[in-house]
Formats: structure tokens, C-alpha cells, sequence
């Protein structure tokens, strides 16, 4: 009967955790300034995609890889 | 704002609105700006400096992620440095960058060569290119930002003015860099 409530929990956490972020959230995960995001990007160290207007996002897959918690 | 257009009301209101919200992003991006400027305007002396320092003084070791060992010169930025290492071809310097993530730090050569200046024109040729892709990021911020603040609203003229404050910043730092260079081969 506990295990119901954790499931329940555990499920809508999953379903808020967002699938992409924007510089300005990825720099704040990462700890670094926005500039420090770009570079990374530039040189390829971390992959993104673009948003309908060209707006870039990271995937929460490539923070966590930098963040070496993948 | 265009300077062949008048705007409205309601494009002003949200050219300031949108300032305001994206402060933080203008304001990094114009320190970083200058801070390039400051790189290029110096070059010479930069790369004086660090040959300087490369012959003279031996300098702490930095160890990259790559497992080349440098030897650090002189900073370029809180995050990035002139350093160099012995080859059988002779000194190689290189711009390395120590990232510290909150996972932990990314030591990193971003660009290397056997001329100091050289690898330092190449460093500011990238960081430019670096300024240019975070200039058109802001731009779609922006368009995003006022396409859902201001639905079914012409605000092409306020996403045009933050284009051409980005640029103009940009673009300061490359003139300051061709007058500086003109006639003066550094």
C-alpha cells in the first residue's frame, strides 16, 4: 500500500522532467556563464538542437553526460 | 529601434519589456565583447608576454584532458590561458581552457600551433564566430519571447533592434582590430 503514493511520485516526476533545456538553464546546471555554453557548443563538446524558431536547446541527455551523471 | 521606421507604442513598450528581460544575456554578451576587444587590441603584447614567459620562467603544469602536459604563460580569461610545451620542433603554444563544471573541470586545448600569434588569432577568429552563434540564439530568444507575449503583433522591428545592438557590438570589435592592425603587421 506505500509503494502506491511512491509509484504515483515517481511517475509525474517523469513526466515534468523536461526532455530539452535553453542556454540560459543549461548554464545554471552546469555552473558556468553563458559565453562558457556557446563554446561548448561550438566546439561540439555539447550537442543541441534548434527549437520552431530557431531557438537553441541542449537535451537533458547531453547535460547529464557532461555532468558525467549518465 | 530601425531608423527608417517609426515604431509604435506597442513595439516600444516591447522592445523595453523584452530588455528587460533579456538583460542578463546583453549584458554578458557585451562584457565578453570587450573582453575579445581587449584580446585583439593587445595581441602583440599578448604574444610577446607569453614568448616571454615560455623562455624565462617555467610556469605551473597544466595537465589537459587529452594527457598532454603545458606549461601556463599568462591568462587570457578567468577560464582560459596561453601555455606552451617542449616539442622536438620546438616550443608549441596553446590557448587552454579550465572549465570548471559543477561535475568538475574540462581542461581543454581550443586551439595550438608553433607561432604565439598565430594560435592567438586563431583564438580570437573562433570566440567571434562563438559571439556570432550566440547572437543569432538571441535573436530567436527574442522572436520566441515576443511571439507569445504579443501574439498575432508585427514585433519584426524589435527583434531587428536587438540584431543590430548584438552586431554593432560585434562588429566594434572587429574595427577596432582591422585599425589596429592596418599598416602594422602583428
Amino acid at each position: 500500500m506505500e509503494t502506491i503514493p511512491k509509484t504515483e511520485e515517481s511517475q509525474a516526476t517523469k513526466a515534468t522532467e523536461r526532455l530539452a533545456y535553453s542556454i540560459q538553464e543549461a548554464a545554471d546546471m552546469l555552473g558556468v556563464n553563458y559565453f562558457s555554453v556557446y563554446r561548448l557548443i561550438q566546439r561540439n563538446k555539447l550537442k543541441v538542437c534548434r527549437a520552431l524558431r530557431g531557438k537553441l536547446l541542449v537535451p537533458r541527455t547531453e547535460l547529464l553526460k557532461l555532468l558525467g551523471t549518465e | 529601434m530601425n531608423y527608417y521606421e517609426r515604431p509604435t507604442p506597442l513595439q516600444e513598450q516591447a522592445n523595453i519589456e523584452a530588455i528587460q528581460h533579456f538583460v542578463e544575456h546583453l549584458n554578458q554578451f557585451k562584457a565578453n565583447c570587450d573582453a575579445l576587444r581587449s584580446i585583439e587590441c593587445n595581441l602583440s603584447t599578448t604574444a610577446n608576454d607569453a614568448l616571454k614567459s615560455a623562455l624565462l620562467s617555467p610556469g605551473r603544469v597544466i595537465q589537459t584532458d587529452d594527457g598532454t602536459q603545458w606549461q601556463h604563460d599568462l591568462d587570457l580569461s578567468s577560464v582560459t590561458s596561453v601555455c606552451h610545451r617542449r616539442t622536438v620542433a620546438g616550443l608549441e603554444f596553446a590557448v587552454v581552457e579550465c572549465l570548471p563544471l559543477k561535475s568538475g573541470e574540462i581542461k581543454e586545448v581550443l586551439n595550438s600551433g608553433h607561432s604565439v600569434r598565430d594560435v592567438l588569432r586563431a583564438f580570437t577568429h573562433d570566440q567571434r564566430q562563438v559571439l556570432n552563434l550566440w547572437k543569432e540564439d538571441v535573436k530567436a530568444q527574442v522572436r520566441e519571447h515576443l511571439d507569445e507575449k504579443y501574439p498575432r503583433q508585427d514585433m519584426g522591428i524589435v527583434v531587428e533592434s536587438f540584431e543590430i545592438k548584438m552586431a554593432r557590438a560585434i562588429s566594434e570589435t572587429r574595427a577596432v582590430t582591422q585599425s589596429q592592425s592596418r599598416g602594422i603587421r602583428i
